[in-house]
């Protein structure tokens, strides 16, 4: 199986672009039919829609992949479907408002809160899913694990509301915007791929100071996403270096000390009980 | 004819989406070896695929600082995959894309005859332009392809043979079930692999339904797109072009043999001669090997191919530094299995793929101070593999994995920052003390 079939080429499929012409091969309907062996499937479709695609796809063999294809490192796929994304995920299209309660990490509830929603979230590290919406009332932007939500029904809200929320999410996302740059260590140059790749989950841009031999890669993610772009840092260990950033830069050295003095600590209790053996 | 390879266009454009613009046209040709020249026809042809399927359409100037700019990810803007143009590559003649496109127009209207297809070709409004005039044994052979393809299908009755789109898939949903069809396979395509061919599926969904327009890069036509997936490694679908191929030799059990560019060295496509024994040409070493696994690391959004090789025993290459794959001669079955049980032994333990010495890793976790919620723990639950909690401690707790070497599984304890306390093996334990004594030393000089 080649992806790279003529079938899939761009003039073909710009000249039958607005002709409404669904084209689809035996490899996508392969990839599709291995996809609804996966439990997600039941959460995602009606069961009698799900009675239907393997109608359709009863003719066609499903990839096989799974023998062959070993995943590494990957987080405990905990969920990948959840119930509430087939209707979220029609209001968000739809642009209406809704009413939620819902819970929050110390377990206390949230009455039928007014709220605009803009995106669902699927986090490749936590394997959950969120809600990030406009919590009208509070005027605040929120993200909601999707498990913490107890209800969610229409709410009448003008049009011109609704549009306000959904701009005012927009501007609050571009004023939390954080940024940093790190800097790759020139000894470890040979392993800029790794590095690279380990960051080519955030927005970035690299610059390559060729006399000095230095890559710097900036970095723009959310000012709650640090957490996450440090754990990628420390991570990396040794090959790189935050070159600004004070935030990150003062976490660093708090964690190398902490650290430092965990294993200090432990020696001297080593130390300590040696003494008492002998 | 030979088959058509993409290694150019794929090493092209995983330096540009990687290095984000750091690099000059001069400097960007020579890591990829070619000339400039080549590297300036590369980026027009793959700007033209670009804007035909949906994505970018910049200005000739600077071309490489801007397509690179046009390919950045923006997270908010990026429900589109935008590295998928690159599957689109493959070369057509413009007489025959025109051709594909007419048919399956017509075959959409509904089922038709080889003869009457044969008509509509000739009929076209500008067939005469273009001299597209084909003969029927060309017709047939374009179905004979689309429905090994299986974009068509031949309709059951006597001849001449009708052919119609098989499209089931859009014609025998309703548009509420379309919708969750779509919304299933922008997901799965999202948090499962492989995915390409789930992204080309979406696209096909999307153009059909008439919200056919691709939004543009860098736009801000996001409405409508209900999700996000955060921290995704989505440069992988580059990688994926080999998969197949690789998939499909390991299930014949052929031996595969490349051009390997390890991706420590400098340059990544085919480059000078830096040694005279070796003539000219390149500098990457030519493999082969027998495929018995690929490998999908999470950790860095990686591509492996475990194999063998006879000489050598176990082989590790990483798919990114693979270039010019050929299949070759297929080995027996048994030798395949032996193989691959010997592999799969090795590789039971690894972080990764790490295949030397067992050892037992043992971590202390600290639990997160104060009333916040035990993350730390759910992290170690989450990514752990198949490492145990074996021990509780008082704000603490004890964690045991064997693993094979600790070289892979470094990176994720010290991720952990001082929530993590390495107790064995002692060298593990020194080496991270070394470790934080340096990172420390990086930032000592605030």
């Amino acid at each position: 199986m080649n992806p790279f079939e003529k079938i899939f080429n761009y003039q073909v499929i710009s000249r039958l672009e607005d002709s409404g012409t669904f084209m689809v091969t035996s490899h996508e309907r392969a990839w599709l039919k291995l996809m609804l062996q996966h439990p997600a499937a039941e959460a995602a479709f009606a069961a009698e829609t799900l009675e239907k695609l393997q109608a359709i796809l009863s003719e066609d063999v499903s990839l096989a992949v799974k023998e062959h294809l070993i995943e590494k490192a990957r987080s405990e796929e905990k969920q990948v479907y959840h119930p509430l994304l087939r209707s979220l995920s029609r209001y968000i299209t739809e642009r209406v408002a809704l009413s939620l309660t819902f819970s929050i990490r110390d377990g206390s509830q949230y009455n039928a809160h007014v709220g605009v929603p803009y995106k669902l979230e699927y986090s490749m590290v936590k394997r959950k899913w969120y809600l990030l919406w406009y919590n009208v009332r509070k005027r605040a932007y929120m993200s909601t694990k999707l498990a913490k939500i107890v209800s969610v029904v229409v709410a009448d809200l003008e049009p011109q509301h609704v549009q306000r929320a959904l701009s005012s999410i927009h501007d609050r996302l571009s004023k939390r915007k954080d940024s940093a740059v790190i800097e790759v260590m020139p000894t470890y140059n040979r392993e800029l791929s790794r590095i690279l790749y380990a960051f080519s989950c955030f927005e970035k841009t690299v610059d390559y100071d060729e006399d000095a031999g230095v890559y710097a890669i900036r970095l723009s993610f959310l000012s709650d996403e640090r957490e996450y772009v440090l754990s990628k840092i420390r991570f990396l260990g040794r090959r790189i270096r935050v070159r600004e950033g004070d935030y990150l830069r003062g976490r660093m050295l708090e964690s190398s000390r902490k650290a430092l003095g965990r294993y200090a600590e432990a020696a001297v209790l080593d130390a300590d009980s040696e003494g008492l053996a002998t | 004819m030979a088959r058509e390879s993409f290694d150019k266009e794929i090493q092209f454009l995983r330096m540009l989406v990687l290095t984000s613009g750091a690099y000059n046209r001069q400097q960007f040709a020579k890591r990829l070896g070619i000339s400039v020249h080549t590297f300036d026809k590369t980026i027009r042809k793959l700007k033209e695929i670009a804007s035909a399927s949906g994505n970018g359409n910049q200005s000739p100037e600077e071309p490489n600082k801007k397509f690179a700019g046009a390919l950045r990810l923006n997270y908010y803007d990026s429900a589109d995959p935008l590295l998928l143009f690159l599957f689109r590559a493959k070369s057509l003649k413009e007489s025959e894309s025109l051709r594909l496109a007419l048919l399956l127009a017509a075959l959409h209207e509904k089922p038709q005859t080889a003869l009457e297809l044969l008509g509509v070709c000739c009929n076209a409004p500008d067939a005469a332009d273009r001299a597209l005039f084909p003969d029927e044994k060309t017709i047939r052979s374009d179905l004979r392809y689309l429905e090994e393809v299986g974009v068509i299908k031949r309709v059951p009755g006597p001849r001449p043979y009708r052919y119609r789109m098989q499209d089931d898939l859009v014609r025998q949903l309703t548009d509420e079930e379309l919708r969750d069809l779509m919304n299933f396979v922008d997901v799965m395509a999202n948090t499962q692999v492989p995915s390409v061919q789930g992204y080309l599926l979406r696209d096909h969904l999307k153009r059909s339904s008439g919200s056919g327009c691709v939004s543009g890069v860098g736009g801000v036509s996001d409405a409508g797109e209900p999700f996000l997936y955060k921290y995704h490694y989505y440069s992988r679908i580059l990688d994926e072009a080999h998969l197949f191929m690789l998939l499909g030799a390991i299930q014949n059990r052929r031996k595969v043999s490349f051009l390997y560019f390890s991706p420590k060295s400098d340059t990544s496509y085919a480059s000078k001669n830096t040694n005279p024994l070796f003539e000219r040409e390149h500098e990457g070493r030519t493999e082969q090997a027998l495929p018995i696994k690929v490998v999908y690391d999470h950790q860095y959004g990686r591509w492996y191919m475990l194999a063998n090789n006879s000489r050598d025993g176990i082989r590790k290459y990483r798919l990114e530094g693979m270039t010019q794959i050929e299949e070759g001669e297929a080995v027996a079955k048994e030798l395949f299995e032996e193989k691959r049980s010997e592999l799969e032994a090795r590789i039971k333990h690894s972080w990764l793929i790490d295949t030397g010495r067992a050892v037992t890793v043992r971590v202390r976790f600290f639990h997160p101070g104060g009333s916040e919620p035990n993350f730390v723990r759910d992290r170690v639950l989450l990514q752990g593999q198949w490492g145990q909690i074996v021990e509780e401690e008082d704000g603490a707790f004890i964690y045991e994995i064997m693993v094979n070497g600790t070289m892979e599984i470094r990176p994720w304890l010290r991720s952990f920052g001082s929530s993590c306390e390495v107790l064995a093996p002692a060298m593990l334990r020194r080496e991270m003390i070394e470790e934080w004594k340096e990172l420390a030393s990086y930032y000592e000089s605030v």
